[in-house]
């Protein structure tokens, strides 16, 4: 396909602009930044707890064991999964050529998705001290919202679904972009995904306990909880990616053809990846090995997404000095990067050996979904939120500050564990060693990780107020070309376009 | 432009993905759910069903979903991988820890194997420590293991006449623990080998002697266990303190 027909696609160049309210944009927006810092708070609590157990010792719904599975499950299902609604609403009509289909029942899918979250997260801190199956936690990583939120969430999900099909089938393109791909399979991955992991261990149930047991029920959970990040995560910040770095850069985008294969990859070889949290588990041998085998096949699609978003800003780097969208995507890429090799090569047997169970693991999930996802997050809102108020953003300075605090803040924090958790690792296989002396040797390391967190939850305040203010202070209404020079990119998008 | 229909077409587009999901939902999730040894009766019926615990009475329930309630599970694994320096560590007296096994678990709703290990492995800990060891550890664990960061469980306890006692679920979550591990069969340390221990699942630890010594230590574990209002500090494996000591402020 030749350049110019590539060029001819980009929605950086719509035929004719029309005016999007973005209402549903606004709601879904702040659903997810109210989220954000309550989940970054209990996260940060978290790590602090490592340092200081006895801190809030006799409160018993600020238990560790409560707060950490609220923080995980509140950063993916609180604040990824709002904001990347919010970005569908912002780009799926952009790039339909089209009025989302119905900005009251984006509204209205906000609210469901915020009082299931509250709820959910009420009942994983457990204030009433419950055993009941329907309140309490279902014990299992990533699926412990009880049945009660699961149906707001689904509800919430079928609500989105509706209004973004809707919208595609209304398309005055033909031509549908990468990015509507991902957010397509995002859209129907989360649902099937959602509804395996959660439900019919419940419904097949028949005295409340989960219906399934044992390892059955393990192999769900990790193909459910590989599929929360590879399947919903990650083809909704890809499609994040796919939209916004070509805009913020002001640079077409490198391949259309890679963004398929990376596409088609990304869907036939994820799902197969969940019995790799089990390596050398009881689980069989063959299991384990095709698990290993479709970890390394991820290479594929990681690396056309990778090549795709470096080739798109061939050319366009010097722009990284000022453009703060630009800035979180690229680190973003790169950690995307860093991540999936990780991951490939931690499904190798020897490596899972010492890593398994480590803080290893710790540092390398938070690179997928802080690191990649939540960066990319951050990127579209930068991108996004001033467009959706018609007014310049309120402070590249404080952008700016965001970016740095949260980058330094995730090196610090990742790196420590990574070489901790490692050294853990390797002296757990020398039996002689008592287990109490490797929660000693870790602590210095998670005095760091808790400096990192600190440093990242600084970020995200500065982030929220700086969106705040973005939306409050008052200021007439700006136009597409204003808003660019505003961010300092008058100029580059004058050369682009003589 | 020429181009392929299914970047025009939604509908073809969603049928993809959906075809994507099932094809991998086939083969690594149905397919190994037929695995006999991952269910309880159904496809294995009675008789040779080489039961490796038995079910867990109604108390040991209860004592689970305290376990899923507190959260337990995201700092203590319940898997012994088939390595040596795993099999040496969680070692049952002087006999290995056998690794984990497909059977062991086919009572557990819902799993507890875990992802991290913030504190040790916990599937051969049954019968290790004193109830009263427990009760302990739970009201203040740095008392037990100085260094230890496990949160201090002290809802788990009532206050007697200035003295922290035990409710109901703190003996219920005991009663659990101390299950874990207990008629699971153990190596003979002089007959293993580090080849016949292999991650299928299938290790050669069906040996009469070895299900004897394992029923032992079963019934020892047991014998001792008897969790209600006597707590006699008879039992072997703490650190010589009595029920007074949880008397301690932290």
């Amino acid at each position: 396909m030749a350049i110019e027909q590539i060029k001819a696609m980009q929605p950086s160049a719509p035929p004719e602009r029309l005016q999007h309210e973005d209402t549903a944009v606004k709601w879904a927006l702040w659903v997810g930044l109210g989220y954000l810092i309550m989940f970054g708070t209990l996260g940060v609590i978290t790590a602090v707890k490592f340092v200081i157990p006895d801190l809030f010792y006799s409160v018993q719904w600020m238990s560790w064991s409560r707060i950490r599975p609220a923080h995980v499950q509140g950063m993916i299902f609180g604040w990824l999964l709002p904001i990347y609604m919010s970005m569908f609403y912002y780009m799926v009509p952009r790039l339909c050529g089209t009025k989302l289909y119905s900005e009251k029942l984006g509204k209205a899918t906000s609210i469901v998705w915020a009082i299931g979250i509250l709820i959910a997260t009420y009942c994983l801190l457990n204030p009433m001290n419950t055993t009941n199956i329907f309140l309490m936690t279902k014990g299992k990583e990533y699926e412990e919202y009880p049945l009660v939120s699961n149906v707001f969430l689904l509800v919430g999900w079928v609500m989105l679904m509706w209004n973004l099909c809707n919208t595609f089938a209304r398309r005055t393109y033909t031509q549908m972009y990468a990015a509507l791909w991902y957010v397509m399979g995002c859209l129907l991955w989360t649902a099937f995904v959602y509804v395996i992991g959660n439900w019919p261990s419940q419904l097949f149930s028949t005295d409340g306990v989960g219906g399934f047991s044992g390892l059955n029920d393990a192999n769900i959970n990790w193909f459910y909880g590989h599929s929360v990040v590879g399947l919903i995560a990650t083809p909704g910040g890809l499609g994040l990616a796919y939209y916004f770095l070509p805009k913020a850069a002001n640079s077409p985008l490198y391949s259309h053809k890679l963004s398929l294969i990376g596409f088609w990859t990304l869907g036939a070889i994820y799902i197969w990846n969940g019995a790799h949290h089990m390596i050398y588990g009881p689980i069989p041998y063959w299991l384990q090995t095709v698990a290993t085998i479709f970890s390394f096949l991820l290479f594929i699609p990681v690396l056309s997404v990778v090549t795709n978003f470096f080739g798109t800003i061939r050319g366009e780097w010097h722009q990284l000095r000022t453009n703060v969208p630009l800035k979180f995507i690229i680190a973003g890429t790169v950690f995307y990067f860093l991540v999936s090799s990780q991951g490939s090569f931690q499904a190798l047997r020897s490596l899972s050996a010492v890593v398994h169970f480590t803080d290893y693991i710790i540092g390398h999930s938070h690179m997928a979904l802080f690191g990649t996802f939540t960066f990319y997050a951050y990127a579209a809102v930068y991108y996004a939120i001033p467009r959706a108020y018609k007014k310049p953003l309120y402070s590249e300075g404080i952008a700016d500050w965001h970016f740095w605090l949260s980058f330094l803040g995730f090196i610090v924090f990742s790196a420590a564990l990574w070489v901790g958790g490692y050294a853990q690792g390797q002296m757990w296989n020398d039996p002689n060693i008592p287990f109490i002396e490797t929660v000693n040797f870790m602590k210095p390391f998670w005095h760091a990780r808790a400096g990192g967190g600190a440093a990242m939850l600084l970020g995200m305040i500065l982030f929220v107020w700086n969106i705040y203010k973005t939306a409050t202070v008052p200021a007439p209404p700006a136009s597409e070309d204003e808003i660019r020079v505003a961010e300092g990119r008058g100029a580059a998008a004058a050369q682009a376009n003589s | 432009m020429n181009l392929p229909t299914a970047e025009r077409s939604a509908l073809k587009t969603g049928l993809g993905v959906g075809l994507t999901f099932v094809v991998g939902l086939t083969f690594t999730m149905l397919i190994p759910s037929f695995n006999e040894n991952w269910s309880l009766n159904t496809l294995n019926p009675a008789g040779d069903q080489a039961h490796y615990h038995n079910p867990y009475t109604p108390q040991q329930l209860r004592g689970r979903l305290i376990y899923q309630r507190e959260g337990c599970v995201y700092c203590h694994t319940q898997q012994i991988r088939p390595l040596e320096g795993e099999i040496k560590r969680y070692s049952i007296g002087t006999s290995l820890a056998i690794p984990a096994n497909e059977r062991e678990y086919v009572y557990d709703r819902p799993h507890f194997l875990g992802t991290r290990r913030i504190g040790p492995d916990l599937s051969r800990e049954g019968g290790k420590y004193s109830d009263d060891w427990h009760y302990s550890h739970f009201y203040y664990p740095r008392q037990m293991v100085p260094g230890s960061i496990m949160p201090a469980f002290t809802w788990l306890f009532k206050d007697h006449e200035g003295t922290p006692v035990p409710t109901a679920d703190a003996r219920d979550l005991v009663a659990y623990v101390q299950t874990l591990g207990f008629e699971r069969e153990v190596y003979d340390p002089k007959t293993y080998t580090a080849a016949n221990g292999h991650a299928d699942g299938w290790g050669p630890w069906l040996k009469p002697q070895d299900r004897q010594a394992s029923q032992q230590l079963g019934e020892n574990a047991v014998n001792r266990i008897t969790p209600g209002e006597d707590h006699s500090p008879v039992r072997g494996g703490g650190e010589g303190k009595t029920p007074a000591d949880i008397t301690t402020k932290p």
